[in-house]
């Protein structure tokens, strides 16, 4: 008991990038069933507060579908739309750590999506942050 | 030394009990909630990143379109014919001694696979294969990735997969297997692939638009400057001294037309036959 708990205070808050890889590849296949496409998935870490920024080209007339599973360090992941000139043009507002954002721009245009690990379970901790830009 | 030992223990158990060390209230440290439990704390948004910062920070890994995303953009446009029937015959070498333009060259073929995959003969669709495996290799890639292409053209050869299924299978490969071969392949490979495909899937586009007569479809399909951008700059100050000299200028003055091209307000049969003429000469000298 003693040596357990000696181990639980002295493991470092590792991210698992793969564990969020694994929930993100299985969102991806579920949405063959409804005719989404993968064009890229990338993983990252990221710490409380902290985000990643994707430059995206998107096709007017298409659905795109963007998705993002954190590991379970994270407890709120958000994604954030913006156009070429930084207006925000859709915001995640579900409280989870798998977002997902649905948009069919109107012009084809380059974007930005920005991922965010909004809270995490522990200041101290990193989450493992999976995102995929799916489209139909 | 017995009682530095006991002290030790005594100050490492302490830590494991965080309420053993919180001040009471102080809420700081978040308890893990159970995934069965709804987190019931006020959803806030993340506040909005200035223009100048997303500039900064952005990263390219999402930036260019897959061939059969444009392949769909293309159905939505109104051109009918797809790209399929426009996919012709590369007598590429995979073992060439340079690597960058194998990765190029397999960029290529895995356009031409995953745009034919639903109508190709299966003999053609596993030789497709066999040369991105060749290419992959060459590139450095794992043994992972070559077992799951020899996968893929057993199904294929058995007849155990359908179409649809094996363009999922395609689709995953190309988007989210293989560019992960940056960590054993070197981070410049993932870049020279994804522009074979986009410099595959720009040819054929716009040919199929000329042939369909539906210029104003270019608007939509290739007005791409960003993609021609990071491509230019990737050519002009990674590739330097890299890629053979021919190939690197004809890349070179090829994505300065099409950046030239792309960012005008509309483009003309004109600009759409010089697209189709400049990608054809890059593909001609890999």
């Amino acid at each position: 008991m003693f040596f357990s708990t000696l181990l639980l205070a002295a493991t470092p808050a590792f991210a698992d990038e793969e564990a969020a890889e694994t929930c993100l590849r299985a969102k991806i296949w579920d949405g063959y069933t409804s005719g989404f496409q993968v064009r890229s998935q990338t993983n990252t870490t990221l710490g409380a507060g902290e985000h990643r920024v994707y430059l995206i080209t998107l096709y007017a007339g298409n659905e795109y579908k963007f998705l993002a599973c954190g590991d379970d360090n994270a407890s709120n992941v958000d994604l954030v739309l913006y156009d070429a000139q930084g207006n925000v043009l859709i915001t995640d507002t579900s409280n989870d750590r798998e977002p997902v954002l649905s948009f069919i721009p109107t012009m084809s245009d380059t974007f930005y999506l920005a991922v965010h690990g909004t809270r995490l379970n522990g200041a101290d901790k990193k989450a493992g942050v999976s995102t995929a830009v799916t489209y139909k | 030394m017995l009682s530095k030992t006991l002290l030790l223990a005594l100050t490492l158990a302490a830590c494991g009990d965080e309420s053993a060390t919180m001040p009471p209230g102080a809420g700081s440290v978040e308890s893990k909630p159970d995934a069965a439990t709804p987190d019931l704390t006020p959803a806030l948004p993340p506040a909005a990143i200035a223009v100048a910062d997303l500039q900064a920070q952005a990263e390219n890994i999402a930036l260019v379109p897959s061939p059969a995303e444009m392949q769909k953009a293309l159905e939505k446009a109104g051109v009918a014919g797809g790209l399929s029937a426009l996919v012709q015959e590369r007598a590429f070498k995979m073992d060439a001694e340079n690597k960058d333009v194998v990765a190029v060259r397999t960029g290529v073929l895995l356009a031409d696979a995953v745009l034919t995959v639903k109508d190709a003969p299966k003999e053609k669709l596993i030789e497709r294969l066999d040369k991105v495996k060749l290419g992959l290799a060459a590139l450095g890639a794992g043994n992972d990735l070559g077992a799951i292409i020899d996968e893929l053209k057993n199904k294929i050869a058995n007849d155990s997969v359908s179409r649809d299924e094996l363009l999922k299978e395609l689709d995953e490969l190309h988007g989210a297997t293989i560019p992960e071969i940056k960590y054993e392949a070197g981070e410049r490979v993932v870049p020279l692939l994804q522009a074979g495909s986009w410099l595959e899937g720009s040819n054929l586009v716009s040919e199929a638009i000329l042939k369909a007569g539906k210029p104003e479809a270019a608007n939509s399909l290739l007005r791409q400057p960003q993609v021609a951008g990071y491509f230019l700059k990737y050519v002009q100050v990674e590739g330097a001294d890299k890629a053979p000299v021919e190939v690197l200028k004809q890349l070179e003055t090829t994505l300065k037309k099409l950046q030239e091209i792309a960012s005008k307000p509309a483009m003309t049969v004109e600009d759409l036959t010089e697209i189709k003429s400049e990608t054809s000469s890059v593909l001609a000298l890999l």
